[in-house]
């Protein structure tokens, strides 16, 4: 266990000094989002002040070094409450604007969030992105009241997207989630998150801050980390996602590297925890569903089904190492087809990721190479989804959705088959046998 | 007569048998100490090779993920063969100069005493072209990845011009260590490697004006411009 101390800065240490202690914390990781981190921060302080008002509360932002004033934004809005039909007997709220040290990364700001939790034993405490532009107060009760009131330890969001919207979470994130650790969390790399203040120090605990996890993959692995951990989870219904879009330079194969690579490692943490579950089951749901409109997006799907069969072609000789000849030689015949027969169907993607996995876990690739030569595979099954549900509505799209996450648990005896190792020669001695549970050794249930 | 008989004939013939009469006893240590060099070469190399086998070597580089390493360059032999075919060939080499040392004959003295001198030039070399075949195995399998994904059609071409040029500069590289040519192999390769980034240079100029200035228009401009093809959000 590591209890060392995440170094903070002198002033926001003096800071934590002056403020002592408080019952919440809500923590906003910026980088360069000046254009909507002021409303981030009055949605939060509105929200606070009218949900949470006899209680102590300090909001954090961890910055990365933004050059576009993103501090000075936070330290500076105010927010009329007199409009809002909020009375004026409110509990300070507390801000401390810091930036983070370590590896640049979301990981690292969620650390220094974490660290202040613990410093000033926040009982709940939430995230939200700086970029977000649909936050509403609403939305800090909804991540916090599950912790305050109803002892919940990790709270989800749950949005409402459209069906082409979050295609990564859809078609990897969720269903793989959901068949391995057998909790059906919709949104587990959401971005906005609550947690108790035991997991908040619970994460900090884990030897992960010099990893990949401090630049990128925090999501999913505090979403995962939660699960494995025995916390309680529940989601919160936050309504319609809507945030300044990536930066269009962002690659896509860094994307899909950042989510599957921070799941495969998980995997390999919390290989006990999730090979002896069968199954999966729902998880509570607060907050007053709506309906709302999304809007539309633009699919270009002949761009994709060209980038699929590109791979088809070109990495042959790569994917014929990461995937189990049966799968290969499904895929193989999918070239030979006609267009609109070369999909990747539920069960041949679902092979696909677990071989995937399998290969990632026996390091028959560099990982990175292993991971961005997905990027095609990920194209050719989203083009897939896409061409199944060009007339359907979100609602009927989610209907697939569930099918496909039924064969990811149905077809979870062929990942737990696949990741074993190669059979061992009876020469080979004990200390040849394969062995990837120290690092999810030192989890302690939080119940 | 006789007496040029036995002076220009037998003279040279007794004397040429003296000298292999005197080098005879070396010429027997030499294949004695080449056949023992070849037993015990063979024995130690599979000796060490099973040794390492019971040990459970191969597995142990299989967790420090040496056999995917060589499997990933193309050696399909694993460690522990691998080691006792290095020792064997080794001592091979070692026991051969050690053969020739026995004749105990100047020049071939001098011959064995530069191959021992070699030996070290031998072995960067050979250092040199290893690591430049993983290199260039590793590089091009990245390159090949990236252009996919990229979406450029001669994604094979670019992946294959970065494996050759890789193995070409580590040949390059072993050929100036070994001193074979080291002038030829310096010019040569700057002029070649000078002249394919000229052309190359010139091709992309000419032919691709366009798509220079839409990549970097892309990459530093316009980062905010929008990509009206598709607005698909993956996360």
């Amino acid at each position: 266990m590591n209890n060392g101390l995440t170094p903070l800065t002198a002033p926001t240490e003096a800071r934590i000094d002056e403020i002592g202690s408080t019952d919440i914390l809500v923590g906003i990781p910026s980088y360069n989002n000046a254009d909507t981190v002021g409303h981030v921060v009055r949605a939060v302080s509105v929200g606070l002040a009218k949900h949470f008002p006899g209680c102590r509360a300090v909001l954090v932002n961890s910055d990365g070094g933004s050059s576009d004033g993103t501090p000075a934004i936070v330290a500076r809005t105010v927010v009329d409450f007199q409009h809002l039909f909020i009375g004026d007997q409110q509990s300070i709220l507390h801000r401390i604007v810091t930036p983070y040290h370590g590896i640049p990364g979301k990981g690292s700001a969620f650390r220094t969030i974490f660290e202040i939790a613990r410093r000033l034993k926040a009982k709940a405490c939430a995230v939200v992105d700086a970029d977000l532009r649909s936050i509403s107060p609403e939305w800090i009760e909804l991540l916090l009241r599950p912790i305050m009131d109803e002892n919940y330890d990790y709270v989800a969001p749950y949005y409402l997207r459209h069906k082409y919207d979050g295609t990564i979470t859809n078609s990897l994130a969720y269903p793989l989630t959901r068949a391995l650790y057998g909790h059906r969390i919709r949104q587990p790399i959401g971005g906005e998150f609550g947690f108790s203040g035991a997991l908040a120090s619970h994460y900090l605990e884990q030897h992960v801050w010099e990893s990949e996890v401090a630049r990128f993959g925090i999501d999913i692995w505090m979403t995962t980390e939660a699960l494995v951990s025995g916390a309680r989870v529940c989601q919160s219904f936050l309504g319609a996602k809507i945030h300044n879009p990536k930066d269009p330079a962002a690659d896509l194969s860094d994307m899909l590297m950042q989510v599957v690579g921070a799941l495969f490692a998980a995997m390999e943490r919390h290989e006990q925890s999730w090979t002896s579950l069968e199954g999966s089951r729902p998880v509570p749901i607060f907050g007053f569903p709506y309906e709302v409109g999304v809007e539309p997006v633009h699919v270009n799907l002949e761009r994709m089904v060209s980038h699929y069969r590109q791979g088809l072609t070109d990495l042959e000789p790569i994917w014929r190492q990461i995937l189990a000849q049966d799968t290969f030689e499904q895929l193989h015949r999918l070239q030979e087809a006609s267009n609109s027969d070369s999909l990747i169907s539920d069960e041949l993607w679902v092979r696909v990721v677990y071989d995937a996995a399998a290969a990632y876990h026996k390091r028959l690739l560099p990982r990175d190479h292993l991971l961005k030569s997905l990027t095609p595979l990920y194209l050719g099954r989203t083009a897939s989804f896409v061409h199944a549900t060009q007339g359907l509505t979100s609602r009927e799209a989610e209907v697939k959705i569930e099918a496909l996450c039924g064969t990811f648990e149905r077809l979870k005896p062929y990942l737990i088959q696949q990741w074993q190792p190669a059979t061992v020669s009876p020469a080979a001695p004990a200390l040849l046998q394969h062995t990837t549970t120290d690092a999810g050794g030192d989890h302690e249930p939080l119940h | 007569m006789n007496h040029f008989i036995e002076q220009a004939l037998l003279g040279p013939l007794e004397l040429l048998g003296r000298h292999l009469l005197a080098i005879l006893p070396n010429v027997f240590a030499m294949g004695i100490i080449l056949l023992a060099g070849l037993v015990i070469a063979w024995g130690a190399g599979s000796f060490v090779e099973r040794l390492l086998r019971i040990v459970g070597f191969d597995h142990l580089c299989d967790r420090l993920e040496v056999n995917a390493a060589l499997l990933r360059g193309g050696i399909k032999t694993d460690p522990s063969r691998l080691i006792g075919r290095t020792l064997y060939g080794t001592m091979i080499v070692l026991s051969s100069i050690a053969a020739l040392g026995a004749l105990n004959l100047a020049p071939i003295n001098q011959f064995a005493q530069s191959l021992l001198a070699y030996v070290p030039h031998l072995i960067t070399a050979a250092i040199i072209l290893l690591a430049g075949y993983f290199l260039s195995n590793f590089a091009s399998q990245a390159v090949l990845i990236a252009a996919v994904n990229a979406g450029l059609p001669p994604a094979r071409l670019i992946a294959a011009c970065s494996r050759w040029g890789l193995q070409i500069l580590a040949g390059a590289m072993a050929l100036v260590q070994l001193g074979i040519a080291e002038q030829i192999v310096v010019v040569g390769f700057g002029i070649t490697w000078g002249g394919i980034v000229l052309a190359g240079a010139i091709a992309f100029g000419l032919g691709s004006a366009d798509l220079a200035k839409d990549f970097l228009e892309r990459r530093l401009a316009a980062r905010s411009k929008s990509n009206t093809t598709d607005d698909l959000h993956h996360w």
